[in-house]
């Protein structure tokens, strides 16, 4: 019981930590008595020109663009029934009179 | 006895509160005083310019609704155009209404509000619009019949099983010999 | 093992309910409450999975009721759950959504002085929506269906100093009160005809064709299908997040979702199928006409909702329930994102909405237009991206069944209009050079901006796909069929990404055309709202002004009243006195026509 009891406090503060996110370490979120204009770094805005760009800011998109594409292509190679169709589709004009059961014209 | 005290201070608060939210001379909004209500008909010219005066406008603007017993009185009669209409750049004392401090308003203001009767300029006409959407929602429901009555299908047999299309299992006598199926027809 | 996935469930939606009672609890400690929030719903998601694991690997279905609420007579109510394919999949797909939302809503509320009721606002939403879904009797499912109502006025309405958005939140309460008459009528017939709301008593009777076409005007409410869509667009007027919920797992796909639960009595229904597939086949083109000449980013999604509604209108008519509800689970995914990056953009613009004047946003945010790329062509129905494999399959069951061939036509129509959009948002936003004002604080390095918007499109990518090989189909969906119908969905798309390809590349070249009657049917969104809007308010309020007002009192006052009465007192005493000239002769005529009268009426 007394072990449990020293949890108490970890789990006070493991409990409050998870239910506050992230914000107590990069305190942007919420209303914090701190603010910044954004996390992480601080972009000088320029006349006339684009906004410089982070590295992993161009990698990250670079990266989800290169998983979509990955993804689209991979499953095509592999599954392109769902695209082309899965079955092939009878033909009847392909049906021959045997298949059909017809008896040949000179039967008669 | 603390609880019998309680309620009675309820009561007595109840008491004030109902006096604080409606004080002596208030009356409900359906009844209007005398000199809220508009004033007779204006029949000669002074008449007329006293009661333009008395609703802010000039003389010649002044155009009072006819007096066929519906009880406008001297009420301006003006155009019916909403608030949606007017200037929104423009400092206009109530910017919500879109309204001037003193302005005459319209008899029917609280139906052309902003968020009520709109009856600003169409690039369209009232008469185009109606043709060119019930010409659209008809042609589509002509349509839709036309659809309904030359439907789209792909041809499809009935599910077909071995064994003679489950002749015994579907309970057929084993005896009798199951009708040969013919798919064609000569 | 059922214990297990009843009370994991039931347990993430109590978590949802954490926050409101903490705020209740300690009102005034709001400063972290936004990311409480989002760690809430976070948490909820993390728990709800389980019981969707457990659910595709032992394929329960059941219901669960908490407690017995009241008795009327021999009715009974009671809070009770249905857990069942539908709830046990939304649920999850719900959380993981309004997780990325409220994340995305903390960069992007982040001024707001009342951010902490927006959120509170927010988890309410979300909290009712998911009544609605897992509501195993029509009253529970009500209170759901209203609330999800009540919250969207009070978001759309968020910013109430702006007319326009009161004017948006009133037309979506109204509309929606349209909708609720048709869910009242179902609910009094089934008491009048079943005298349970229960939906195993329900599923057990025959509903006739009034109480299914009830269920279609609610949905039709709700939904915003054609007749009562203009309060969707008008929507736009709340803040991105509140869109982005509104559009993509709460709110719009309520009325759907009410459709597919009564799947088995829609079933055997042809008048009700027929009707909903017209409904969803205008709705679906109509709304993509007017997505075509938009030029309001937010208006353009929003019409694209509209039509992806119509297409699960569609689908509901076509009798494939289950696709209908694999459509609005990927739709979410894509949808959500389509907002998010649209905010993204308006944010970064300085709340520039217009397309016209953005451009070149490729080289400005990187991750925003990767995840907009990705959640057009998940939209467009690109092979293997989320959209792909309901919307296939949609036109696939469509192109294989016995339908309207007219319904059919425009949804294949509407399904190109859906690219000819998308490209054009991609093409105005992201492509081409810039046409905002030089000096914009263009941010893209939020986390809580990137990550939701990343998760989604990973969602939008992965999501669909797992859901379908895991989950397996409970409806037949016809396999095969001529490659020709089968290419359908991605030929009808890609002639939508031709033809404005190649119009844009024309267009340059010819004269500009200043009137045209159809550029005008699409941007006035088909005067729908300026017939409908001016129409019914001025009939509706004149004539009611006018009785209230004039007619009542000219009525009982001058008509009836004190001078009516004086009028016909005077009228026939006139008539009366031109009788008496002084001849006894004529009274006594008179006494006897009173003799006469008195045996008359004795006998």
């Amino acid at each position: 019981m007394s072990a449990l009891r020293r949890l108490g406090p970890f789990l006070r503060e493991g409990g409050r930590r998870f239910l506050e996110g992230p914000s107590e370490r990069t305190a942007d979120c919420g209303i914090g008595a701190v603010r910044y204009a954004g996390s992480g770094v601080h972009i000088q805005p320029r006349y006339r020109q684009y906004p410089q760009l982070t590295k992993s800011q161009v990698f990250q998109a670079e990266l989800l663009s290169a998983t979509m594409w990955f993804w689209i292509l991979w499953r095509f190679w592999h599954d392109s029934d769902a695209v082309l169709g899965h079955f092939p589709y009878p033909d009847p004009s392909q049906w021959t009179d045997e298949e059909l059961g017809i008896p040949p014209d000179d039967e008669d | 006895m603390a609880a019998s005290m309680a309620v009675s201070r309820g009561i007595r608060w109840l008491g004030t509160a109902a006096w604080r939210v409606t004080p002596v001379g208030a009356r409900a909004a359906s009844g209007l005083s005398k000199d809220m209500l508009p004033g007779p008909y204006p029949r000669t010219p002074e008449e007329r310019a006293a009661a333009a005066k008395k609703y802010n406008m000039r003389v010649e603007d002044y155009e009072p609704y006819p007096d066929d017993g519906f009880g406008y009185g001297d009420y301006p009669k003006l155009p019916d155009h909403s608030q949606h209409e007017r200037d929104p750049w423009y400092d206009w004392d109530h910017s919500e209404l879109r309204l001037n401090w003193g302005e005459p308003m319209h008899f029917d203001f609280d139906m052309y509000t902003r968020n009520r009767v709109d009856t600003s300029p169409t690039p369209v006409s009232w008469n185009t619009m109606c043709k060119h959407f019930f010409g659209f929602f008809g042609f589509m429901m002509f349509m839709f019949w036309l659809g309904e009555v030359f439907p789209s299908y792909r041809p499809v047999a009935p599910k077909q099983y071995p064994y003679n299309n489950l002749y015994l299992e579907r309970g057929g006598d084993p005896n009798v010999e199951p009708e040969p199926v013919i798919h064609y027809e000569i | 093992m059922n214990f297990m996935l009843n009370s994991m469930i039931l347990l993430s939606i109590v978590i949802l309910t954490l926050p409101l009672m903490i705020n209740l609890a300690f009102p005034h400690k709001t400063n972290h409450f936004p990311a409480y929030c989002k760690n809430a719903v976070k948490l909820a998601f993390l728990t709800s999975l389980p019981p969707l694991i457990l659910f595709v690997y032992a394929d329960t279905s059941h219901h669960t009721t908490w407690s017995h609420h009241t008795s009327i007579n021999t009715l009974n109510l009671s809070m009770s759950f249905k857990l069942d394919h539908f709830s046990i999949i939304f649920i999850p797909i719900a959380f993981y959504v309004t997780w990325s939302i409220l994340e995305f809503s903390l960069w992007y509320m982040h001024t707001d002085p009342k951010i902490h009721q927006f959120f509170k606002y927010l988890i309410t939403f979300l909290l009712t929506m998911i009544i609605l879904v897992s509501a195993n009797n029509l009253f529970q499912l009500f209170i759901g269906w209203e609330g999800v109502g009540i919250m969207s006025f009070m978001l759309i309405g968020w910013w109430y100093g702006r007319s326009d958005a009161n004017t948006a939140a009133l037309q979506a309460v109204l509309y929606n009160r349209i909708g609720d008459i048709g869910f009242m009528l179902t609910m009094a017939w089934l008491m009048i005809n079943n005298n349970s709301w229960d939906l195993q008593h329900i599923f057990m009777t025959n509903m006739n064709t009034l109480a299914l076409l009830g269920l279609i005007i609610a949905a039709t409410g709700k939904s915003a299908q054609f007749g009562l869509h203009p309060w969707l667009p008008s929507a736009m007027e709340g803040p991105t997040p509140v869109s982005a919920l509104l559009h993509s797992s709460t709110m719009v796909v309520a009325g759907i979702f009410l459709l597919i639960r009564f799947h088995p009595m829609m079933e055997n229904n042809n008048t009700a199928l027929t009707t909903a597939l017209c409904l969803g086949a205008t709705t679906t083109l109509f709304t993509a006409m007017c997505a075509i000449t938009q030029n309001d980013i937010k208006k353009i999604v929003a019409f694209s909702t509209s039509s992806q509604l119509g297409l699960m209108m569609v689908t509901i008519g076509l009798n494939q329930p289950h696709l209908a509800f694999l459509h609005i689970c990927t739709h979410a995914f894509f949808k959500a994102m389509l907002f998010l990056c649209s905010g993204s953009i308006i944010h970064s613009l300085n709340n520039e909405q217009d397309i016209r004047k953005m451009g070149g946003l490729l080289h400005i945010l990187p991750i925003t237009s990767s995840a907009l790329m990705t959640g057009s062509l998940a939209l467009m129905g690109t092979p293997f991206l989320a959209g792909f494999y309901s919307k296939d399959s949609i036109i696939e069951a469509m192109n294989t069944s016995y339908i309207n061939s007219w319904a059919m036509v425009m949804t294949l129509i509407a399904t190109s209009l859906t690219a000819i959009y998308s490209l054009r948002i991609i093409y105005f936003a992201l492509l081409n050079q810039p046409r905002f004002p030089p000096m914009s604080p263009i941010n893209e390095n939020n986390p809580n901006l990137t990550n939701p918007i990343t998760r989604l499109a990973l969602g939008s990518i992965f999501a669909a796909f797992i859901l379908t090989m895991n989950i397996p189909p409970t409806s037949m969906v016809p396999m095969t069929m001529p490659p020709a119908l089968k290419l359908t969905a991605l030929i009808v798309t890609i002639i939508g990404l031709i033809i404005p390809m190649e119009l844009n590349l024309l267009i340059n070249k010819l004269p500009t055309t200043p009137m045209i009657h159809t550029d005008n049917f699409s941007n006035m969104l088909g005067y729908f709202t300026h017939l409908f809007h001016r129409m019914y308010p001025l009939a509706n309020l004149q004539m009611g002004q006018h009785i209230a007002t004039m007619l009542i009192d000219l009525n009982w006052y001058e008509k009836t009243g004190p001078k009516g009465q004086a009028n016909l007192h005077n009228t026939t005493s006139s008539y009366i006195t031109s009788t008496q000239k002084g001849l006894i002769k004529t009274y006594f005529l008179s006494f006897i026509i009173t003799i006469p009268a008195i045996f008359a009426m004795i006998t």
